[in-house]
């Protein structure tokens, strides 16, 4: 198993409770398999962040589901800048 | 060639004059100024006030997002972008552009703020009127 660091954001830090946490996910763990885990987590909130959000991993923000996963993966909802 | 570029997240208010002294300069005949307001209303509901909060690393994306702009169109480039409390009429984003003639300076512009918002990471939370407030665009 390995840890990550899962950090979350604005409408990601409502729906988890929380700022941040660490869970272990297996060995080439991808960033679809933390996003099936923080939705069974945290049901349909932590969904309706993911429909549109992303996840930040070694600085890029993805949509793709395939991505290995480091040490740090930030939850992003969807941008509302500007 | 090293780009001409201000990008700031701001906890206080934006100064719009000096993100277009950023960008202006003797050779230029154009300086094109986007500044986001916060206004009273959205989606026919009135909006009291509004809560913007940035990613740790949003100045290093706005930054990038600058910089490719200003590689893109050889054009001086700033934007600044505020985050925290604001209320209606706070100046949100002053996003700012020049060049020799108009049209490269509203094109450069427009890319610039298009980009802003689709690629750096801050949230808003809208306050409204009589209900709850949320997180805009989920």
């Amino acid at each position: 198993m390995a840890d990550v660091l899962v950090r979350y954001f604005a409408a990601a830090a409502d729906a988890a409770g929380r700022e941040e946490e660490t869970v272990s996910l297996p060995e080439g763990a991808t960033t679809g398999d933390l996003k099936r885990l923080l939705v069974e987590r945290y049901g349909d909130e932590m969904a309706r962040v993911f429909r549109s959000g992303s996840l930040l991993v070694d600085g890029r923000a993805t949509r793709d589901e395939h991505v290995p996963l480091g040490a740090r993966a930030d939850v992003l909802p969807p941008f509302a800048g500007g | 060639m090293t780009e001409r570029v201000l990008a700031r997240i701001a906890d206080t208010s934006i100064d719009v004059a000096e993100v277009e002294d950023f960008v202006a300069g003797r050779e230029h005949g154009a300086v094109v100024t986007f500044r986001g307001v916060v206004r009273d209303h959205d989606g026919g509901e009135t909006v009291t006030a509004l809560d913007y909060q940035g990613h740790p690393d949003a100045e290093e994306f706005l930054r990038r997002v600058c910089t490719a702009v200003a590689a893109e169109s050889g054009l001086p480039v700033a934007a600044v972008h505020r985050v925290g409390a604001l209320t209606i009429g706070d100046v949100a984003l002053a996003a700012s552009v020049a060049a020799p003639h108009r049209a490269e300076a509203f094109a450069a512009c427009q890319a610039l703020v298009d980009r802003i918002k689709v690629e750096v990471p801050i949230w808003k939370k809208q306050h409204y009127d009589g209900r709850a407030s949320d997180w805009v665009g989920l």
